[in-house]
């Protein structure tokens, strides 16, 4: 059963020059328990559309969409007040840099303490604060940091990269939320660390049927656990499908461009000029029309100024006038 | 064997702590490290956050002055604080490229300074030689005007490699300086730096932590660990026969 169920999401702003649309028609479903991969460059939106889910949105920004649902609740249909009372309650949220998103002031013990629900503590003012600690200490343990005591005293400069990251992951699971959105959590640290933290997440994923929603910048650099994957350029969905069929047999040339551009699989021989989509990633301002792959594309023709309808075949879904491998019996 | 263009010879690099009014600690960050680098070579230096590769860099790279041992340039001795003679040999490139660009004046001033601080061309010839490295980066000689956030990351980018490259240095350290772009993006400038080298014949010092641009950049790689180095060999030695557990790790990927 999908929890989370968006259909047609679009994003618009208003400049001088006429209404934006930072988001075009953005469709996704995550199932419970399920780990879903985004990928996406630099202002394909992704971090956007991240921000409408959890409702943190702009009041400049005109958020509309067919769907919205999170689970049986229709999110653009709630007020303010009851959708956050759901977000806060089913989702959380860890960001790119974490030893930036945490308080440096206080120390982590505090702010992890400040994080977990009090409610269904007993007893008197001692007997709470304990047990709020050996709370804290048991967060700590469920993400992978042995030395609890050394952590909750460090303030936030003190800590490394990888456990700056844990602790945000402990934050974010104080509450047992059903869904949690990881927004670029890896970018820039080392493999050795990505691993841990890939490892973590799946870890919690397993255990806790917790659905992920990933949030990354490079094909290469994705979980090995995730059930499915969405390419976005732009605001747009580019193909939708399993990582196999994505890296395996892709049909949109952007996955197709993205999948030769890494250097993972390494079929490029060591000091050769390797494959690349040529110009660059077009400002906010200055969109094309149509599918906005278009100036970029090597295969463009006429038709890609229409923006091309999300066609499906066999759960595979991409939005192309001219896949790569022709394709018969879609809907 | 050729003569190499730079020779390490036992650099380190220690940092004194205060620990009370009189007293002090030294930490060691780089412990005496020699080799040998050869004209239009990549070398790459990978290591676990911490293990001093950017301390290395910025010493090769006159940002930083050694605790002991000398650089040598051709057989010829780079002086320390001699920021004139070292920075016409030796450029750096940084990892974000927005904040290493000056926000406040055009890409056309920012190129034309080295070029009026460190070579007697006339005013004329130094804008021609602006706009031939525009173009020869990829960018367009309308740039001149622009200032740096009307660029895109990708083309900040390129002006950095166009202000390392404008004196024709022989040698440009580059800390961690494809890791923030996008992939379509690095894939570009991967290109423009092995293209850069095959014209110009540059000696690149690269420093990363992705296993895979290494592979497919480098020429020699050399591992460090806390300071110390590790192993030092051409890319297929340490791929095929790494010695070392850390080697492995930081190779193998994941």
């Amino acid at each position: 059963m999908n929890v989370l169920d968006i259909r047609n999401l679009t994003i618009e702003i208003d400049s001088d020059n006429g209404p934006i649309r930072l988001v075009d028609g953005l469709s996704l479903q995550i199932a419970e328990g399920e780990i879903h991969t985004l990928v996406g460059e630099s202002g394909s939106g992704k971090s956007l559309l991240a921000k409408a889910i959890l409702g943190f949105i702009n009041p400049r920004w005109r958020v509309t969409a067919d769907r919205l649902w999170w689970r049986h609740y229709d999110l653009l249909a709630l007020t303010a007040e009851q959708r956050r009372s759901i977000t806060g309650r089913d989702m959380a949220m860890i960001f790119q840099n974490p030893s930036s998103y945490l308080d440096p002031n206080s120390s982590i013990g505090e702010q992890l303490q400040e994080c977990i629900p009090t409610d269904d503590l007993k007893g008197f003012y001692f007997r709470r604060r304990a047990e709020l600690k050996t709370r804290a200490e048991r967060l700590l343990h469920r993400v992978g940091i042995k030395d609890h005591d050394t952590v909750m005293r460090a303030y936030p400069f003190e800590l490394s990269d990888g456990v700056a990251q844990k602790v945000s992951i402990a934050m974010a699971i104080a509450h047992n939320p059903k869904l949690l959105i990881a927004d670029e959590p890896t970018n820039a640290m080392e493999p050795q660390t990505r691993g841990q933290i890939y490892r973590l997440l799946s870890k919690l994923n397993a255990s806790q049927g917790m659905s992920v929603l990933m949030i990354t910048q490079d094909l290469s650099a994705i979980m090995p656990e995730s059930k499915r994957i969405s390419m976005v350029y732009c605001g747009q969905l580019m193909e939708v499908g399993t990582p196999q069929q994505l890296l395996e047999q892709p049909l949109h040339p952007y996955t197709e461009a993205m999948r030769s551009m890494s250097l993972t699989n390494h079929q490029t021989a060591a000091k050769t000029r390797l494959p690349t989509l040529t110009g660059s990633i077009p400002t906010m301002a200055n969109l094309p029309i149509g599918c906005r792959l278009g100036p970029r594309c090597q295969y463009a023709r006429r038709a890609c100024i229409e923006t091309p309808r999300l066609r499906k075949q066999k759960q595979h879904q991409f939005a192309c006038h001219y896949p790569l491998i022709e394709v018969n019996n879609y809907d | 064997m050729t003569e190499p263009l730079l020779q390490i010879q036992q650099v380190s690099k220690s940092y004194y702590h205060k620990t009370g009014w009189f007293r002090g600690r030294r930490s060691l960050a780089l412990e005496p490290i020699s080799f040998d680098l050869h004209a239009g070579e990549t070398l790459a230096i990978m290591g676990e956050t911490g293990s001093g590769k950017s301390t290395l860099a910025k010493l090769i790279a006159g940002v930083e002055m050694p605790s002991s041992g000398q650089f040598l340039l051709r057989g010829e001795v780079l002086e320390p604080y001699n920021y004139q003679q070292r920075c016409r040999h030796i450029r750096m490139i940084f990892q974000d490229s927005l904040s290493s660009l000056n926000q406040q004046t055009t890409i056309g001033q920012q190129l034309l300074e080295p070029l009026r601080f460190n070579t007697l061309l006339t005013l004329a010839e130094q804008q021609q030689k602006v706009l031939t490295t525009l173009c020869q980066v990829g960018l367009l000689p309308e740039h001149y005007n622009f200032y740096p956030h009307m660029l895109s990351s990708g083309q900040q980018q390129r002006v950095c490699i166009a202000r390392a490259i404008i004196l024709e240095p022989q040698i440009i350290v580059a800390d961690e300086a494809l890791v923030a772009l996008d992939p379509s993006i690095r894939a570009q400038i991967i290109n423009l730096i092995l293209d850069l080298q095959q014209e110009m014949g540059i000696s690149f010092i690269l420093i990363s932590h992705s296993a895979e641009i290494v592979k497919h950049v480098a020429d020699k790689i050399l591992i460090l660990h806390h300071g110390k180095l590790v192993e030092f060999g051409t890319t297929e030695a340490l791929l095929s026969n790494p010695q070392q557990q850390l080697t492995r790790l930081l190779l193998g990927g994941e």
